[in-house]
């Protein structure tokens, strides 16, 4: 028994000094990832429920409005300290903070915050009501909305981002529930994103089949030269491919010259700069993705199959589908994901071939970042975006098994 | 049981110099069973020793102990009385001949027989001569700017041949270096790597599970089997004496009859078989009287009708069916209550063997072996 | 397809895959050779007939001072960042192949995760994280975040190369008296320098071809080729930008073929390693 424990812990001892070396070797590597793409990623992923910036600039006003009860009449004591702080930060002049962040959640906001601080910073007089001297600046002040906005505004944390992503919101209650039609546009934009990639991804796998089956079945030397007709685009810029659509599609064009010498139109048809211009763009550039899996499944599955089947007495066409087709799923399927998975986060292609009514998620997480400084929105837009992403890809790697992840 | 026993030739041989002694070795993989199990051995300096054995058997684990790619889990290995245990490879001063020959596929045929001596800081003036020999020393003289993909199997073999001698080792390890090349080619190289062997008086330790490249090739084999040493001797007394039922059946073909022990003298043991025949062979070791024994019979050292009656053994027997072999008969029969009792006989004179046809199967004590069954550890 | 089509079902079948593969083969490669004429095309239109040729769009690209930065910082970047994501991709890979440990199926899964991740996330993760330390609008921050992007890349190809690299040949290097150092320096590199050379041209290619990070962390005179042809493209797209294109598709050319060649010789070796 001792010698088996010794003989145990000998070995463990040369498995421990190999895996120090392995793990040495990829440290380097996992630490970079982890402070350049890791890090980064979860601090943006906080920033979706985060929620500090109106009790930095309104402290007093965020401690008084956590105790108050929607539905109860709100106390002396938080407009005394709302109508401070109103005070205090129109003079410190950082107001537009919680002007801003009150106007993701009241209509008005902006403008009832930064009028009623203007016209306290005039007046250095202390007001026997706070409350009085609020609701005659503006009577939203006495509006519950406006106290519930106050409160979700509070912080730490807080789920109006998220909420707001899938175009939900809390009412004066503090229910969660459907947001107006005329403010919901998540959702539609969700259901574009997922409905783009499903289009593109049918696309390339109804286009990538033909042309993995010849080039996976071609000799050497045909497969080999098809193959680098394949990898072109594949190594081509992302932008001179853009442009390329936009000069063939565009109304004066070679396709819509092209349909007006045949006849098939009298006038231009709009290609570009629409949904069609994304589709087809995408396509383009996702197809060598979905093309190489099915090629290398499609080298691995021996002929002697398809012979075999049809000398047991099956039609090809019978013997193509019941015996050839059900070998090409896993490489069918390990392409089909990688398109929909990389179509989902797509930028640059949507941004330069695509209308207004075009873009996806990836569009406008990057305008919340840059135009309008939502960040929260922006970071909740992300958390969406990535867990359909990370999902998706934990189902690949599953599937495809991370060793078979092959480039070129 | 009686582990790596040492026969009189080995313990003359071992006297001669201790080259390689393993000491109480033993491996494991997982650190529950053991793939090598208290092995020790002799290596003595000039000899060509083959391990032999089925795979798994622990033989090339005991060879990459030896070469330095696996640490013993525990015991001891020495070189020339030098604890080398935990020597890594690069210090131990091997030659090593690789199953797929391993050459380097980006360096040419003379780069590959350098690189060893580059490594020891040769001078290059030297190492340039040096190349030069050893590539004349297997013939492949003309051959020393190609590329290894560029050359056939056999070709490939002798570069890697020469790169392990180059260096001028003491020992070199052989990993089944024949195991890629085709029956004839194989054939060939067995008798060149012979004659280096006896050219360069270098010492060998070579595996195999190709009984017939063991018994052609070697001074001494030794049989594995379940992480132990069966039998170690020389080609001749293994197959002729084998110590052990797996030994007998691992090398060569053999018919196998049991029973008991019912008489045992000196060298000698009458085995007698459940239907009461009395079969007198040489004994094996460890057999007791009354106890369970096998008799093992070569195929051909028996024969069949001629002179029977001038041997010790002969029974009965009837043919179920001749299988031409070019050089010889292969006759199946039924007889020592078994179905499938092999005789190798002459083609000439075997007119006489139709199935159906009952004969008299003949052979002397000395042609069969009486060896205990083995239980089960 | 490998016996000969008999029937005329099967014919016809045979036929119309043909035909609607090549119609894909043409899809992907017709575009990008479209665009190339235009550039020589002496019209301020991007659209055929021809008018005529001219090099003045190429005159104008090697005259504009925004060009000559724009292929500067892509080389400013795009090198440094290689250089970053082939050393740490192939000391992961070797390590990753050397071992088998518990959570290696996660680390893996984490070092390729950059090439699924929508860059856009990346670039916004990058542009809050960035700030605080100094590092947006930094040629630091954007070297950083196409060597992570790049890393991956890498890691693929090396790991690919380590798996169909032959162990007998580091033992045969070993046994010959070859010390650890000189086995990795003189057999195991030179096989794998296939590898990793396709891992930093695709590295090379990613960081070189990249626009939202840049869009998102890089100052205005960091702008680099992709950033101005982005820009190109929204704001005033003229023959200027075909004339980009065409050498960026010389460029997209001439490393395809780099790559392909490096898998033939890495495919020599690899049958040459084996029997």
């Amino acid at each position: 028994m001792d010698r088996d424990v010794d003989l145990a812990k000998d070995l463990k001892r040369a498995e421990r000094r190999r895996r120090m070396t392995a793990l040495a070797l990829i440290a380097p590597l996992f630490l970079f990832l982890m402070a350049s793409f890791v890090a980064p990623i979860v601090d943006m992923l906080r920033r979706s429920v985060v929620d500090t910036e109106l009790a930095e600039v309104w402290p007093a006003t965020a401690a008084a409005v956590k105790h108050w009860q929607p539905g109860a009449a709100a106390p002396d004591a938080l407009y005394a300290a709302l109508g401070a702080d109103l005070k205090a930060s129109a003079e410190a002049r950082t107001i537009a903070i919680a002007a801003r962040r009150l106007n993701y959640a009241l209509p008005n906001g902006r403008s009832l915050v930064l009028n009623t601080g203007r016209a306290l910073r005039a007046d250095d007089t202390a007001p026997a009501s706070w409350r009085d001297r609020l609701i005659g600046l503006d009577p939203a002040w006495g509006e519950p909305a406006t106290l519930v906005a106050l409160q979700q505004a509070s912080g730490p944390a807080t789920d109006f981002y998220l909420l707001t992503a899938v175009d939900m919101e809390r009412d004066t209650a503090g229910a969660i529930v459907q947001r107006p039609a005329q403010q919901s546009l998540y959702l539609q934009v969700l259901g574009r994103t997922l409905m783009i990639s499903l289009v593109v991804t049918l696309v390339c796998l109804l286009l990538g089949f033909p042309l993995s089956y010849l080039v996976a079945n071609a000799p050497a030397r045909t497969g080999n030269l098809l193959m680098i007709l394949v990898l072109l685009p594949f190594w081509t810029s992302l932008l001179v491919r853009s442009a390329a659509w936009i000069v063939l599609l565009q109304d004066q064009g070679v396709v819509n010259g092209a349909l007006q010498a045949l006849g098939i139109t009298d006038g231009p048809i709009r290609m570009i700069f629409n949904r069609t211009g994304v589709v087809i763009a995408m396509t383009h550039v996702l197809l060598p993705f979905m093309i190489m899996p099915m090629i290398a499944t499609m080298k691995s599955i021996p002929p002697t199959y398809m012979r075999a089947a049809v000398s047991l007495g099956a039609h090809p066409a019978v013997a193509f589908v019941r015996v050839y087709l059900p070998q090409t799923v896993p490489g069918v399927a390990a392409g089909a994901l990688l398109v929909f998975i990389m179509a989902l986060g797509y930028y640059v292609t949507p941004a330069l071939v695509g209308g207004a009514e075009d873009q996806m998620l990836a569009y406008f997480i990057a305008f919340y970042t840059t135009s309008s400084a939502n960040w929260g929105l922006a970071a909740a837009l992300g958390v969406i975006l990535l867990g359909a992403t990370m999902i998706l890809y934990l189902v690949y790697a599953r599937l495809a098994g991370m060793g078979q992840v092959k480039l070129g | 049981m009686q582990v790596g026993s040492v026969g009189s030739d080995a313990r003359e041989i071992a006297r001669a110099g201790d080259f390689v002694r393993f000491d109480k070795v033993e491996k494991s993989y997982d650190g529950r069973t053991l793939v090598v199990r208290q092995l020790d051995l002799l290596v003595a300096r000039g000899e060509f020793l083959t391990l032999l054995g089925p795979s798994g058997s622990g033989k090339t684990t005991t060879l990459m102990m030896l070469a330095g790619f696996e640490t013993p889990t525990r015991g001891l290995i020495t070189l020339e009385g030098r604890d080398i245990t935990r020597v890594p490879p690069h210090k131990r001063g091997l030659g090593m001949v690789f199953q797929n020959y391993a050459l380097f596929p980006h360096m040419s045929v003379r780069e590959n027989l350098a690189f060893p001596l580059e490594v020891r800081g040769v001078s290059r003036a030297e190492i340039g001569e040096r190349v030069t020999r050893a590539l004349d020393m297997v013939r492949l003289g003309k051959l020393g700017d190609r590329r290894p993909g560029q050359l056939s199997g056999g070709q490939q073999q002798r570069i890697a041949l020469a790169r392990a001698l180059v260096f001028e080792p003491k020992l070199v390890l052989m990993d089944e270096p024949l195991g890629a090349l085709d029956k004839q080619l194989r054939e060939h190289m067995q008798y060149e790597i012979k004659h280096l062997h006896e050219r360069l008086g270098v010492t060998v330790v070579y595996v195999t599970h190709d009984q017939g490249e063991a018994l052609t090739m070697s001074d001494r084999v030794a049989v594995f089997n379940d992480g132990r040493i069966q039998q170690i001797d020389r080609p001749r007394t293994i197959y002729e004496h084998p110590d052990t039922a797996f030994v007998a059946q691992f090398i060569g073909e053999n018919n196998k009859v049991d029973g008991t022990v019912t008489a045992l003298g000196v060298g000698e043991a009458t085995v007698t078989t459940a239907a009461g025949q009395a079969i007198r062979a040489e004994a094996g070791p460890g057999l007791s009287l009354g106890g369970r024994a096998l008799v093992s019979l070569r195929p051909e050292r028996l024969s069949l009708a001629h002179g029977a009656d001038a041997v010790a053994n002969h029974f009965p027997g009837t043919v179920v069916e001749t299988i031409y072999h070019g050089d010889h008969l292969r006759v199946r029969l039924e007889a020592l209550g078994r179905d499938d009792f092999v005789v190798k006989a002459p083609v000439s004179g075997s007119e006489a063997l139709v199935p159906g046809r009952t004969v008299d199967i003949g052979w002397r004590v000395a042609d069969g072996r009486a060896l205990p069954i083995e239980t089960p550890a | 397809m490998s016996h000969a089509p008999s029937t005329l079902t099967e014919r016809v079948a045979r036929i119309a895959l043909v035909v609607s593969a090549i119609a894909v083969l043409v899809f992907l490669v017709a575009p990008i050779l479209a665009i190339l004429p235009l550039s020589v095309n002496d019209s301020e239109f991007l659209t055929y007939p021809m008018r005529g040729w001219t090099t003045r769009w190429y005159e104008s690209v090697f005259a504009s001072e925004k060009w000559r930065l724009a292929v500067m910082n892509s080389f400013l970047i795009g090198i440094p960042a290689t250089v970053i994501a082939t050393v740490l991709g192939t000391l992961a890979s070797i390590g990753l192949a050397m071992a088998d440990f518990r959570g290696k199926a996660a680390i893996s899964a984490l070092i390729l995760s950059p090439l699924v991740v929508p860059i856009v996330i990346v670039a916004v993760g990058l542009y809050f994280f960035f700030a605080p330390l100094g590092l947006t609008q930094t040629y630091t921050g954007l070297i950083v975040a196409h060597a992570a992007l790049g890393a991956p890349f890498v890691v693929v190809t090396v790991s690919a190369a380590l798996a169909s690299f032959d162990r007998n040949l580091a033992r045969a290097a070993a046994s010959l008296g070859a010390p650890p150092v000189t086995v990795f320096r003189r057999v195991m590199l030179p096989i794998l320098a296939p590898g990793v050379a396709s891992g930093a041209l695709f590295a090379f290619a990613a960081s070189f071809d990249e626009v939202v990070t840049v869009m998102l962390l890089g100052a205005p005179h960091q702008r680099t080729i992709p950033r101005e042809m982005f820009s190109g493209l929204r704001d005033s797209f003229n023959p200027t930008i075909a004339a980009v294109a065409t050498l960026l598709t010389v460029l997209a050319v001439a490393l395809l073929l780099v790559v392909e060649a490096l898998r033939l010789r890495a495919e020599r070796l690899k049958t040459r390693a084996g029997d």
